[in-house]
């Protein structure tokens, strides 16, 4: 596992201009009658990749998996998929293989014969379907289950045999549909990993759709966030959570304090803000136009409370009082309502066993952050 | 002392040891009732007429009111019903099996009921599947129209294929004109036109069953079929038929049970030559005024039908269960 963990870590094709792409959708609009499912979208993924496809329903994520599929037709624009056009090519003719949100398990056929359909639609010989049916039953643990019909299994079981029959004629492309939707907390963090595994032992593309971000951050190599149609903003997991594009990315993704203001001067990068009366400082503000309106965008962990006023700081920290905490065991959150009437989120690790501040229900507090501890954020 | 080792080894008064056994006896008395209803109506239009028709089936024909003999005598007491008894026999039972008219009769219907269930299988499937298929919104009209002709007399609509089907029909006339044919076509009075019957009258018992079992499957099991590498044609016949199969049984047969004792149809549309046991009973009742043999000839059809009705059963309660 170890070994995996460091080709992981190596692999971004993504920061290579040399990289091919593998699955490219070209300016790719799909319309439901009057409804635009997917505007004018285009991305690339790359081979081997786990890329995720994150959004609120109705943002289009599945109409793309479903493109790619072969289920629906693009209205305009064109996927590729290893140099070739998919166009016209009937789902039964791709090398793209669905696990479905429903699990489509066949009610009428046993787990082997659910495992082995694709494989008799190959037509492959007898011995060596029912070999690849045990090595898939191993894969998911479900040896003992073969002769069973679906509506015999747990939901997780029944998950597994999806997993396992969309696998079994190991398809250049796994497209998941919400795959760990139906599953209780617990099973699906687990399920989470042996995805990662099976990707890494298989070598195959994965692309999930999720509408859950923790889903998305913990699996994939790369995310795109979705949001009616369009896609935000596509990164890596670090690069989604620390420097999101967009207001709707850093909100999507995580909890986040957006302090809203305008840049009075900027120099080497580093902004000044005013923001409500709070003067901010802001490193890394390329972006930032002298006078213009901007966003300095805080996630809850970078902010620190305390209960005087930190020592040598004249930017990025304001008063206000404990509104509200809340003690979630491995951290506490404590929303901070500022003087002038806004909620601060912030979050402390309680890496220590009562060591806080005995901050409490209305208590004056500070709240104060460093200059890298944001991102300035312009639309 | 005697009194509670008895209820605790009956069980189930053990535990509800605080309710005397008369108030128990009430209360499963009332919880039962509802059960009792259906039974109690069962019991008397269902068994007690089978009875009667039972027992004309074992008496001989007479020349009297009614047209049969014994007749039981309540009034002459208990011996005059014995004597009744003794009078039964199973004569008419043996001559169905002696006059090849009744044997012949019973096989050519259950042949023209088969037949004819499969042609209503064969037109009913694609009708049900579109059905199945149209958009939501559109599914409640196609029902509607499917049980439209229920709201005009069957016996008016079989009389209107007459008119269609006969040599100067509306059919004829049409394909004349068209000068696809150019000598009348002879469908009225032969099997051709009680197939034609039997599958326009009871296209909706094949339809209705089929929609229902169409309708509630999952689509994405067609799609996942066609994901793992089948034609669409393929999907149909791995998928979406075996899915099918209740109501495929159950349509064929609500289809086939009532087609073998159909007699209105084979009378108007099949002309004098046909032989269906429908017929043959009305005969036997109305023409012959044999109600002993015609009883005979309607207790050996429902026994052949007997078969079937408990496949019917069975295929329902495994659709339940499922």
């Amino acid at each position: 596992m170890k070994s995996l963990g460091s080709i992981r870590r190596s692999f971004a094709p993504w920061a290579d201009p040399a990289s091919k792409p593998y699955i490219s959708f070209e300016n790719v609009t799909k319309k439901f009658g009057d409804f635009t499912a997917v505007n004018d979208l285009s991305l690339i993924i790359y081979e081997r990749e786990f890329f995720a496809l994150l959004g609120a329903s109705g943002c289009g994520k599945s109409t793309l998996l479903r493109m790619l599929a072969g289920f629906d037709n693009p209205t305009a624009g064109r996927i590729l998929l290893d140099g070739q056009d998919l166009r016209g090519i009937p789902p039964y003719r791709r090398p793209a293989n669905m696990m479905f949100q429903s699990y489509a398990l066949f009610p009428h056929m046993t787990v082997e014969n659910n495992i082995a359909f694709g494989l008799k639609q190959e037509g492959m010989p007898k011995a060596d379907i029912d070999k690849r049916v045990g090595e898939m039953l191993e894969l998911v643990k479900l040896e003992s289950f073969a002769k069973r019909k679906p509506h015999q299994l747990s939901g997780g079981q029944r998950q597994r045999v999806a997993l396992a029959r969309s696998v079994a004629k190991r398809p250049k492309v796994l497209l998941l549909d919400e795959p760990l939707g139906a599953l209780d907390k617990k099973l699906r963090e687990e399920t989470q990993f042996e995805l990662m595994d099976l990707q890494q032992e298989l070598g195959m593309t994965f692309i999930i759709v999720t509408h859950d971000q923790e889903e998305a951050m913990t699996m994939a190599d790369r995310i795109a966030i979705m949001d009616k149609g369009k896609i935000m903003q596509v990164a890596t997991p670090p690069e989604v959570y620390e420097a999101p594009a967009s207001r709707f990315v850093a909100d999507f993704v995580g909890t986040v304090n957006l302090f809203e203001g305008k840049v009075t001067a900027r120099e080497n990068g580093v902004a000044s803000i005013d923001s409500a009366g709070v003067a901010l400082r802001a490193d890394n503000a390329e972006a930032a136009a002298q006078g213009s309106t901007v966003w300095f965008a805080v996630r809850p962990e970078k902010i620190k409370v305390t209960s005087k006023r930190p020592e040598g700081t004249a930017v990025n920290a304001a008063e206000g009082e404990i509104w509200d905490i809340a003690y979630l065991g491995d951290m506490t959150l404590y929303h901070v309502r500022l003087d002038d009437g806004r909620v601060i989120r912030t979050s402390l690790v309680n890496a220590e066993r009562a060591s806080q501040d005995p901050l409490t229900w209305n208590d004056r507090a500070w709240i104060s952050f460093a200059p890298d501890a944001g991102v300035v954020l312009t639309q | 002392m005697t009194d509670t080792t008895v209820s605790h080894a009956t069980g189930s008064a053990a535990t509800r040891p605080d309710k005397p056994l008369p108030a128990r006896l009430a209360d499963a008395f009332v919880s039962r009732l509802v059960i009792i209803v259906p039974y109690v109506w069962l019991l008397v239009f269902f068994l007690v007429p089978f009875v009667i028709v039972f027992k004309i089936s074992l008496s001989t024909t007479a020349i009297a009111m009614p047209p049969y003999t014994p007749v039981f005598d309540f009034t002459g007491g208990w011996q005059a019903i014995k004597d009744s008894f003794g009078e039964l026999s199973w004569d008419n039972y043996t001559w169905l099996t002696e006059d090849p008219l009744y044997y012949t009769a019973y096989i050519s219907s259950l042949v023209i009921a088969a037949i004819s269930t499969v042609l209503t299988l064969l037109v009913g499937y694609p009708i049900a599947y579109g059905m199945s298929r149209a958009p939501a919104t559109l599914r409640p009209v196609l029902l509607m129209l499917v049980i439209l002709p229920f709201w005009t007399s069957f016996l008016i609509r079989v009389y209107a294929w007459i008119g269609i089907l006969k040599p100067e029909g509306l059919l004829n006339q049409l394909l004349l004109a068209l000068h696809v044919i150019d000598q009348p076509l002879v469908i009225l009075n032969t099997h051709t036109a009680i197939f034609i019957g039997i599958v326009y009258s009871y296209l909706p018992f094949m339809v209705l069953p089929l929609y229902s079992a169409l309708e509630k499957m999952d689509y994405s099991l067609i799609e996942a079929a066609e994901d793992l590498g089948c034609t669409p044609i393929s999907a149909f016949w791995k998928i979406t038929f075996p899915l099918s199969l209740p109501g495929v049984l159950a349509g064929s047969l609500l289809v086939f049970i009532p087609a073998v004792g159909e007699f209105v149809i084979p009378d108007l549309l099949g002309g004098s030559q046909t032989l269906m046991i429908g017929k043959t009973l009305w005969n036997e009742f109305f023409a012959n005024r044999d109600w002993p043999v015609s009883s005979a000839v309607a207790v050996i059809l429902l026994l052949l039908l007997v078969v079937p009705i408990i496949l019917y059963q069975q295929a329902q309660a495994r659709a339940q269960e499922a």
